[in-house]
């Protein structure tokens, strides 16, 4: 009995401190990333390119008619239609490269100065996915600085919902770039991360080519080839796409509540991973 | 008697088929500086990782200022400073953003951070660096960093894991400075594990562990007494002496180019040596014991590093600052 009431009191002095250690490792990965020239580059160029040079040069394209016949009933250009994409897209990049930084904390002792100390293992990776993820959202960002150039009106609402997803989208993606670093044991440069991870799955998330919205499931499958509707289906970054063009754009091919429901998934189990993982190191 | 500031009791821990350490226990006492020695492999790190609780044993107990290591980690690590091997600074923050880094996560309050950040680097001698980005180091300042920050958070329990490895003398007897003048500031128990015998021979006590075993735990003093061997070393004038030499002592003389080095088997021994072999040295030098020979009697090894590995090339290729690095 006694042991349990000296117990409860330590516990509540216990919560400062790891509160303290949780910005302390926010506010590292924060700082490091503004350090980091060749990031910030790339935060700004990919928008440039995607938005300005890809949306410009498709946008007289998108809405075509394919053999005389207006078969897709999108109303946006595809400037606006991309626009919500290389936001994830952006975000994606950063989430991962933040969480690629793990192996380099792994190898060059950085990690054991934190694993030695008082703080416990959920708040390190936290406070590791919380400052991926800040810094992911910031990059994100960059992209709506693009936005009066694609046609896209942010609204307050729109803003605010949009800013949400976001963030939940950079922290899931954050947390899943830590499972995937603990599962690499030898490093072969960024390339190995942005060729397999990064760019299938942006591809394949409906983010530059729409899924006509008119049509089910099985009729798309006429339009485009089967594998390729199903890849698209299944990948989770689908409906996060799909969430920021309804928040920026007012569009969705999808059931408006899967995207938030997709994101919040996302961001909790691959924490929950991430954390099984890095408990047992 | 006071409570002893570690205490390990039966510890073995096994990977696959290695058992790295095989039923160890020791104690040590409050401002004592206790080593560890023994030959790389023989199970020091793996105990080191224990003690500062990165590393679980399968099986026995861990005490630091009487807590359990086992059943109350954090707690365990607030009393604990440890100094790495390998370095463990993050190279794109200042010296003094590491060190603050350090206080925050142990929760250190903000005034004490300011003033023992101050302090600790003033001792260090690397208040002039304060605002320099890490990697701008050289290899002893990062040292002598990491040993700044282990104070950060007013650690009573000091462990150095090999801290003077890669370092040029210079840096090594600044590094043995600083611990010294900290020991003599405030209550402070070192442990430190080391293959360098000579920068052990003024600790309080010498454990030395081989195979995963403690072989012997005592003060340098009385290890050399019991397994301390005085050595001769001669040079002999001309080589048919030193053919004659090692053919008479065949069973306790080795030859090292132009050096022939005897156990010595007393002052009776030494004196009919040099009646007969006397004028044709060069030199001659009686060596007294030391934890080296001492070392080397017990476990048969030598102590120096090996080559690097398949890892040591992985991490230069990030020092190289290759592709995302971070």
């Amino acid at each position: 009995m006694s042991m349990i009431a000296t117990d409860a009191p330590a516990r509540t002095r216990a919560i400062m401190p790891q509160l303290g250690g949780l910005y302390a490792i926010w506010l590292r990965e924060v700082k490091r990333a503004a350090r980091d020239r060749g990031q910030l580059i790339g935060g700004v160029s990919r928008p440039l390119l995607w938005v300005l040079i890809m949306g410009i040069g498709l946008n007289p394209y998108f809405r075509g008619e394919i053999y005389g016949e207006v078969r897709f009933v999108v109303p946006y250009t595809y400037l606006q239609f991309i626009f919500p994409a290389v936001i994830v897209l952006n975000i994606m990049y950063t989430s991962v490269q933040s969480a690629v930084s793990t192996i380099w904390d792994r190898e060059f002792g950085f990690l054991r100065e934190i694993l030695v100390s008082p703080l416990s293992r959920t708040t390190i990776l936290l406070g590791k996915v919380l400052g991926g993820a800040t810094v992911a959202l910031f990059h994100g960002c960059l992209v709506l600085v693009l936005a009066r150039f694609a046609d896209v009106t942010l609204t307050p609402a729109g803003l605010l919902s949009g800013l949400l997803w976001m963030f939940l989208l950079a922290f899931g993606l954050t947390s899943l770039g830590v499972v995937i670093a603990n599962r690499v044991r030898s490093f072969e440069g960024f390339g190995v991360f942005s060729n397999a991870v990064i760019l299938p799955l942006y591809f394949t998330s409906s983010s530059i080519f729409p899924l006509d919205p008119s049509l089910t499931s099985a009729q798309s499958k006429v339009v485009y080839p089967e594998w390729l509707v199903t890849l698209v289906e299944i990948n989770p970054l689908t409906y996060a796409v799909d969430a920021l063009r309804g928040a920026f754009i007012g569009f969705h091919q999808f059931d408006p509540r899967l995207g938030p429901i997709v994101l919040a998934v996302m961001a909790i189990v691959f924490f929950l991973i991430a954390l099984r993982d890095f408990s047992k190191t | 008697m006071s409570e002893p500031a570690v205490a390990i009791e039966g510890v073995s821990k096994r990977f696959g088929r290695t058992l790295a350490l095989d039923n160890v226990g020791f104690e040590v006492r409050p401002n004592e500086l206790f080593a560890l020695l023994g030959p790389n492999g023989a199970g020091k790190t793996t105990l080191g990782h224990i003690l500062c609780t990165i590393l679980k044993p399968d099986s026995g107990t861990a005490r630091i200022n009487g807590i359990d290591l086992l059943r109350h980690p954090l707690a365990a690590r607030q009393s604990l400073g440890v100094v790495f091997q390998e370095p463990s600074l993050d190279d794109r923050l200042t010296l003094y953003e590491n060190l603050n880094f350090h206080g925050l996560i142990y929760g250190v309050p903000a005034a004490e951070r300011r003033e023992r950040i101050a302090k600790m680097l003033e001792l260090v001698e690397l208040t002039d660096w304060r605002e320099r980005l890490v990697r701008t180091l050289s290899a002893g300042m990062k040292r002598r960093l990491e040993i700044a920050r282990a104070f950060v958070h007013d650690a009573r329990i000091l462990f150095l894991d090999e801290p003077t490895v890669g370092l040029d003398a210079q840096s090594r007897d600044r590094l043995w400075g600083y611990v010294r003048q900290l020991r003599q500031e405030r209550e402070l128990t070192v442990i430190v594990t080391t293959h360098y015998t000579e920068e052990v021979e003024d600790a309080d006590r010498v454990c030395i562990i081989d195979h995963g075993r403690i072989l012997v735990n005592d003060a340098p003093a009385a290890l050399k007494l019991a397994h301390g061997q005085e050595l001769l070393r001669v040079v002999p004038t001309e080589e048919a002496t030193a053919v004659d030499i090692m053919s008479a002592y065949s069973d306790r003389a080795i030859r090292k180019d132009a050096e022939i080095i005897l156990k010595s088997g007393g002052e009776a021994f030494t004196e009919s040596f040099l009646a007969r072999y006397g004028s044709h040295l060069r030199r001659f030098v009686v060596e007294a014991p030391s934890l080296e020979s001492v070392l080397l009697s017990l476990t048969g090894r030598e102590l120096r590093d090996q080559a690097a590995g398949a890892r040591e090339r992985t991490h230069a290729f990030g020092k190289r600052g290759g592709e995302h690095t971070r």
